[in-house]
């Protein structure tokens, strides 16, 4: 914001401030949200994965995108990283460095590679949905799983906020 | 952009590591000292022109010299820059109070600035005199609460 009022040369005040005294009121929620997701990394990085090769099981055939051990390491540290910078921009509550650290030459480099840009953003599309239900902790669609013990508010436009990274990420590589 | 929440994703980054409990506990405290920041930049933003000819003339004021011809307010042209430069600082300390941290100045008034005022003949103690002057002439509680002017003096 600082960066569109300079722009301008205008200063900061008023009406601009109203967004931010928002996003201040709400920043409890927004820990809770990064903690929910970073608490739970491990478990929505390797589902998406294995949620990936169940679906497609040309995927771990002989030649298939995570055929080899070293293969199914790659993706898997792949698919944390984007985790990783989801993270971040949702701590910073901004895209920024989604957009200049991770997601910068990434679809280039896995046209290179010859990593599938439909089953990547497959598991892309699962870890929006898992972390999504770890925000609004709306885990359970098959019975209890992990709930956080949280005071009862609307997580709903961090949950959304979230999403749009993870659809940032999606359109970056397809 | 230098501020709490950029330092540590930078430095979590650097390690490759998620967000800790100590990284929210960082942007934890960025959002309890929100309330003085935004105050105080608010108060600025509102009172920007007044605080602007203020410290303008209280640097004209205790240099006198700089008017005389060949100095850096010789004519009204250069005067007016000067009061427009000083318009600049406090705008972007109106940002630094925004974002929680000096990014702003470091980036867009501090970087460059002594090869700059060395260039163009421009002497550093006027704009000390007119950011001093502007720092003790604040005062709580007529013009923000303390804690907003503890904010917007450091």
């Amino acid at each position: 914001q600082a960066v569109s009022a300079d722009s301008s040369g205008s200063f900061i005040g008023g009406a601009q401030l109203n967004d931010l005294k928002a996003f201040i009121a709400a920043g409890n929620k927004r820990l809770d949200a990064v903690n929910a997701v970073t608490a739970n990394a491990s478990c929505v990085v390797s589902d998406s994965v294995a949620g990936i090769c169940c679906e497609n099981t040309g995927l771990t055939a002989p030649n298939g995108g995570v055929y080899a051990n070293r293969k199914m390491a790659a993706c898997l540290r792949g698919a944390e990283i984007i985790m990783r910078y989801v993270s971040y921009a949702l701590l910073a509550g901004d895209a920024s460095v989604l957009q200049d650290r991770c997601l910068n030459g990434l679809r280039e480099t896995y046209a290179a590679l010859g990593v599938p840009s439909g089953s990547a953003s497959r598991a892309v599309a699962i870890m929006k949905a898992s972390a999504c239900a770890h925000i609004t902790n709306t885990n359970n669609t098959t019975g209890e799983k992990r709930k956080m013990p949280v005071t009862d508010g609307d997580c709903n436009a961090l949950s959304a906020e979230a999403a749009s990274y993870f659809d940032m990420v999606i359109s970056a590589i397809s | 952009m230098k501020s709490v929440v950029t330092t540590v994703v930078t430095a979590a980054d650097a390690a490759g590591r998620f967000p800790t409990q100590n990284d929210l506990e960082a942007v934890q405290g960025n959002i309890q000292r929100a309330a003085a920041r935004l105050e105080a930049a608010e108060k600025l933003a509102a009172g920007l022109d007044a605080v602007t000819k203020e410290a303008g003339d209280a640097c004209f004021n205790k240099y006198p010299y700089l008017k005389q011809p060949g100095e850096a307010g010789e004519n009204q042209t250069k005067v007016d820059k000067c009061y427009r430069d000083l318009g600049h600082y406090l705008r972007l300390i109106n940002y630094c109070l925004i974002v929680g941290g000096t990014g702003p100045l470091d980036e867009w008034g501090i970087a460059g600035a002594r090869e700059v005022y060395r260039t163009l003949g421009l002497p550093t103690g006027p704009y000390v005199e007119a950011l001093t002057y502007t720092r003790d002439r604040a005062c709580a509680p007529r013009d923000m609460s303390p804690q907003a002017l503890n904010e917007s003096k450091s």
